[in-house]
């Protein structure tokens, strides 16, 4: 059985034929059962997001399948002949596994480390396994996959820093106040970055949220969202003293919050540390007010510099986790060379042997009045009985391999009598 | 035994030193975590060593310079793991251990049997007097710890120097904490020392103040912590100022011990 996989991904195609291929696929098609009505295909997995689709297949015959994989399911979405040539991969074995394991760690993503696509692909496994879709080989393939990301996550640091501003914002405040909890923020202003950075804070334990705006309407419309309080935007030097984080991303052209502010606020609510997030172009919060003790402004340039070096920190990691990748695929390949056939036969062979020497060795004490020919022909009756038990299974087994068919047989017999020594 | 128990201990803040130091190197906080657990082990050994050194020799505990200094390191050890229950700091344990292997080895070596206090002038109150002092002392050089610590993060986040070693040092809050905790439980202590060794001075030398220059010196450093606390609790001093200026008072501290011992004679010169 071969293992390919087909497929296309961000860097590979276009966002509109990709929309175009899940849309297709998420609606009245059930992929798994397309694949599974090609009749050399005997596994079958297959994700789709936003970003990728991926089509997996355990198969006899490599061209029957590829020829039936594109036309069955990427017509679905209604693409050309040079599209689906500039778009496609195709992967076969050792390299499909190892694809499927980058994309599961997380490397081939857009934005490389997001934790997302873990959870999307187990949600695509669940539904091969409810589809009976999956078999020995891909449950194998597939938690081996879960493995490298598991191990990926913690032995390197692909998904440690932030890689985004409101991610980043969220881990200066926590660099600055330890926890969150108990905190309140300031928005002034409305924008769409503002709010995004102003709801992770709020998700990582921030208590309040107060919101300024030139407009009070628009205030009191965002305190709705936010489930916080609409403050008149004159009132804002005043509130500078009873707030901990303050992001602002104004029109305005001028200062919205100046040092003179900063300073009579600080002195005000004694001292207590301040953050000042500054998304605003042209900057909304006099940048003299973070060198202001105990206060420390950011502004956009400086959130984007965290996340760029953060990110260059990532590709960093990147190596680290190829080198753990590639030693799950030596894994995996060992795995499939021992389903071999005849390294089975081999094995098992040994073990039997092992036993009944073992047995021998065990009992011998008791053998001592027995004569030298009567315990020769107990050991001719012992190995006997064993070929004959042996025989049938080892027949099977190779009438099996002849046919291409022996895969589950040969796993199921390595299980059943613990060749692999697992357990 | 208790030999045996005070080697346990030297080991343990030495291997303890040598993972703090490790950890911030490569940057794991495993090993971090690991250190702490040995740094408590350490403790632990080197409480039961005191405990069966005070039964062994009576209630006289630091009554001479091994004794402090070996107390001192004790002070400092379970006062850094008490704030580890309550803060995520442990890089703070990358300076109180070598700290405080420091002082064992001090202990451990050339002073062992330096001046003990003259016998008469041993007393119920010298125990108190020393052990107040101490234990205030080093208290309030945890406070300066945190300053340190709290400046150095306060300088990476000022400029906007966020990754590298940034990471691994605590929050400003979990720092600032520490100080002022520190500096509201070691000033009393230190205080209660000064009296008691007033009170005992007015027994044994007859007079209370004497204007010798060691006591001079502790009174100027007792009315600079004193008004930091004042800054403090009053003023409403926190973060960078309150950092900076307990490691200034520290710093008078640590001169005042210098020039007397070095200029002056006193004759409070045992410790």
């Amino acid at each position: 059985m071969n293992v390919i996989l087909i497929g296309m991904n961000h860097k590979t195609a276009p966002l509109e034929i990709r929309e175009r291929l899940s849309l297709a696929c998420g609606g009245d098609v059930n992929p798994l059962a397309e694949m599974k009505k090609i009749s050399c295909v005997s596994e079958a997995f297959f994700l789709s997001t936003c970003n990728r689709v991926e089509a997996m297949v355990g198969a006899s015959d490599e061209s029957e399948v590829l020829h039936a994989l594109r036309s069955f399911i990427f017509r679905q979405g209604n693409l050309t002949d040079e599209e689906m040539q500039s778009c496609l991969y195709v992967y076969r074995n050792k390299e499909a596994v190892r694809h499927l394991f980058r994309v599961a760690s997380s490397l081939d993503s857009l934005v490389m480390g997001e934790p997302q696509i873990l959870g999307q692909i187990k949600d695509a496994y669940r539904r091969a396994a409810e589809e009976n879709a999956t078999g020995i080989m891909f449950n194998r393939i597939i938690h081996l996959a879960f493995r490298v990301a598991k191990r990926v996550r913690t032995e390197t640091g692909i998904a440690g820093n932030a890689v985004s501003v409101s991610f980043a914002a969220v881990e200066l405040a926590k660099k600055i106040f330890g926890t969150l909890k108990g905190k309140t923020i300031l928005l002034i202003g409305a924008g769409e970055m503002s709010e995004l950075a102003g709801r992770h804070l709020l998700n990582h334990g921030a208590g309040r949220v107060l919101i300024a705006n030139r407009t009070y309407r628009r205030a009191i419309q965002i305190a709705e969202e936010f489930q916080g309080e609409a403050v008149a935007f004159e009132d804002v030097p005043e509130i500078l003293k009873e707030v901990d984080i303050v992001i602002s991303s104004t029109g305005s052209p001028g200062y919205v919050v100046t040092t003179e502010m900063v300073t009579a606020a600080l002195h005000r609510r004694k001292n207590r540390l301040l953050f000042l997030i500054d998304i605003a172009v042209p900057r909304d919060i006099e940048p003299a007010a973070g060198d202001v003790d105990n206060v420390y402004l950011y502004n956009i340039d400086d959130l984007q510099g965290i996340v760029d070096d953060n990110m260059k920190g990532r590709q960093l990691e990147a190596s680290k986790a190829e080198a753990i990748i590639a030693e799950e695929v030596d894994r995996y390949e060992a795995w499939v060379n021992s389903l071999q056939v005849v390294p089975t036969i081999v094995s098992l062979r040994e073990k039997t042997q092992i036993i009944v020497k073992g047995e021998m060795e065990r009992l011998s004490a008791r053998f001592r009045n027995m004569t030298g020919e009567d315990r020769e022909s107990m050991a001719i009756l012992i190995d006997s009985v064993v070929n004959k038990i042996l025989h049938d299974p080892i027949t099977h087994l190779k009438e099996e391999s002849e046919q291409q068919a022996a895969l589950p047989y040969v796993a199921a017999l390595r299980r059943l009598f613990d060749l692999d020594g697992d357990k | 035994m208790d030999i045996l128990l005070f080697k346990i201990a030297l080991g343990g803040y030495f291997i303890c030193t040598v993972g703090y130091a490790t950890s911030l190197i490569i940057r794991r906080v495993l090993l971090a975590r690991v250190s702490t657990w040995i740094l408590l082990f350490a403790f632990i050994a080197h409480s039961m060593f005191l405990l069966l050194h005070s039964l062994r020799y009576g209630t006289m505990l630091a009554i001479n310079v091994r004794d402090a200094l070996s107390l001192s390191a004790w002070a400092l050890s379970g006062v850094y793991l008490a704030f580890q229950l309550q803060t995520k700091t442990r890089v703070l344990g990358a300076l109180v251990s070598p700290l405080a292997l420091i002082l064992m080895i001090v202990a451990a070596t050339g002073l062992g049997g330096s001046p003990l206090v003259p016998a008469k002038l041993q007393g119920g109150l010298v125990a108190v007097h020393v052990a107040a002092a101490l234990i205030g002392e080093v208290l309030l050089a945890l406070a300066s710890l945190a300053g340190v610590m709290y400046l150095v993060q306060d300088g990476f986040i000022k400029k906007r120097r966020t990754s590298g070693l940034s990471r691994m040092l605590p929050s400003l809050r979990d720092m600032d904490r520490i100080n002022h905790l520190s500096l509201l439980w070691g000033f009393p202590l230190f205080t209660v020392g000064v009296i008691a060794g007033s009170l005992w001075a007015g027994i044994v030398w007859g007079s209370r103040w004497q204007w010798d220059p060691k006591q001079v010196w502790t009174l100027l450093v007792w009315l600079v912590y004193a008004w930091l606390l004042h800054q403090r609790l009053a003023i409403g001093w926190k973060g960078h100022k309150a950092a900076l200026f307990s490691i200034v008072a520290l710093v008078v501290l640590a001169a005042a011990f210098a020039i007397e011992s070095l200029l002056f004679s006193t004759i409070h010169n045992f410790v």
